[in-house]
């Protein structure tokens, strides 16, 4: 039993991850400030306060309507906004009150609230129909900042929204096929060096199999992912065409094993492809995409595992999923190759028979 | 297959139909029994693998 424990624990791990993933709320966060086009009459001035509505996610507005503070901001320039009404959770509308002149057009709108604490929005506010002079500064404000009293959630990020739960699927499902291949790798350099014996041979082939069923699934979450925060299924960018030609390329060892009878022969030739397979899957997975424009995260200079894609709830949850998907993959290569083992002794058996 | 899925979504935001009327736990359930019965079906073909590892290994033996 306890040399199983790795093998029951990966399950748990996924079980747990799945709990995690369709369980855990979203935080709250803020989708966009629009202009209505209506303007409200001030009480204590003539001047028309011009209106916008404010869209939230997952906010909490309707509770305390009256604590809702509504900040915008630029460089150090601090401005409260009117909360003229707090339609529901997520709906206000607010009264944009700023002066004509003003250092800048784009600012970020922050809102606080005793249940979601402060919440961004950059660049939300875009007034083109100001004077601005960079060198004003505006007066002072006094703001009484409340903590967010929130259950554990999963961070609130925009354009990706609920679908942040497809990274324990998408990402996990490329870390375990780096480490099946890597198993392929290493046995093919034994394989080379011991070039007789063909268990080697057999390792290398059972984990390009097991690992090519984890690239294919890492593309089509890849795909869903895309097809959900980019709007298409597929875009025409460094990381993802070299996913498809990675596997594209652990395909082709499949094809030139399958065709070549002689085992000796078929064994040092997919050794050797399988080398250049894998130094091609490092190149276009972790190197190239780095220094390329990319829209994913983790590219062009967007270091992936920081605090700005990771908090700590997702890392409660991504960490056990990495940790569970690896001892499933690594169970699915042991299983497939007892299994292609098995199936060459029982042929070998039933020839010798003859 | 493309405007019918964006019309679902503009419709049905995931947030209001999966995860507030409860469809998630749902799905989790299903997730779960399928990952169940995925880990037991391994469980079973290493038991049978070994099995028969064990018998080919002892006619073998029987037979030398």
């Amino acid at each position: 039993m306890g040399h199983n424990i790795w093998k029951i624990g990966g399950f748990a791990l996924i079980a747990y991850v799945f709990v995690m993933v369709f369980t855990v709320p979203m935080g709250p966060g803020l989708l966009e400030l629009s202009n209505t086009g209506n303007a409200t009459t001030q009480v204590d001035s003539d001047r028309p306060l011009p209106e916008y509505f404010l869209t939230g996610f997952g906010t909490h507005w309707s509770s305390q309507p009256d604590q809702l503070q509504v900040i915008v901001r630029s460089k150090t320039n601090l401005s409260k906004l009117e909360v003229i009404e707090v339609i529901d959770d997520t709906h206000a509308r607010i009264g944009v009150s700023l002066p004509y002149s003003l250092p800048s057009k784009s600012w970020d709108v922050l809102i606080n609230h005793p249940i979601d604490g402060t919440l961004l929005l950059e660049n939300g506010l875009f007034l083109s129909d100001r004077f601005i002079d960079e060198s004003l500064t505006l007066p002072a404000i006094s703001i009484v900042e409340f903590e967010a009293k929130l259950p554990f959630h999963f961070p609130y990020q925009p354009r990706i929204l609920e679908t942040i739960r497809n990274l324990m699927l998408h990402v996990p499902m490329w870390f375990t096929m780096f480490v099946l291949m890597g198993i392929a790798f290493v046995a093919s350099i034994k394989q080379l060096a011991t070039a007789r014996n063909l268990a080697e041979d057999e390792k290398s082939e059972a984990a390009v199999k097991v690992g090519l069923l984890f690239g294919f699934l890492g593309l089509i979450t890849g795909s869903f992912w895309a097809r959900f925060t980019w709007g298409a299924w597929w875009v025409d960018d460094p990381q993802l065409n070299g996913a498809l030609v990675t596997v594209l390329v652990y395909s082709g060892y499949m094809v030139l094993r399958n065709s070549l009878d002689n085992a000796p022969l078929r064994a040092r030739l997919s050794a050797v492809y399988n080398l250049f397979a894998f130094i091609i899957l490092i190149i276009l997975l972790m190197v190239l995409p780095r220094f390329t424009e990319s829209l994913h995260p983790g590219k062009g200079g967007n270091p992936g595992f920081n605090s700005y894609d990771l908090d700590s709830a997702l890392r409660a949850a991504f960490y056990p999923a990495v940790i569970g998907w690896i001892f499933i993959g690594i169970w699915m290569y042991r299983i497939n190759l007892r299994f292609t083992r098995l199936q060459k002794l029982l042929t070998w058996t039933h020839c010798s028979q003859f | 297959m493309d405007s019918l899925l964006s019309i679902l979504i503009q419709a049905h935001p995931l947030e209001g139909w999966f995860f507030g009327s409860g469809k998630a736990m749902v799905v989790l359930a299903i997730a779960l029994i399928l990952l169940i019965g995925f880990g037991l079906w391994m469980w079973r073909a290493e038991s049978r693998l070994k099995s028969m590892e064990a018998k080919l290994k002892s006619k073998n033996q029987q037979e030398s």
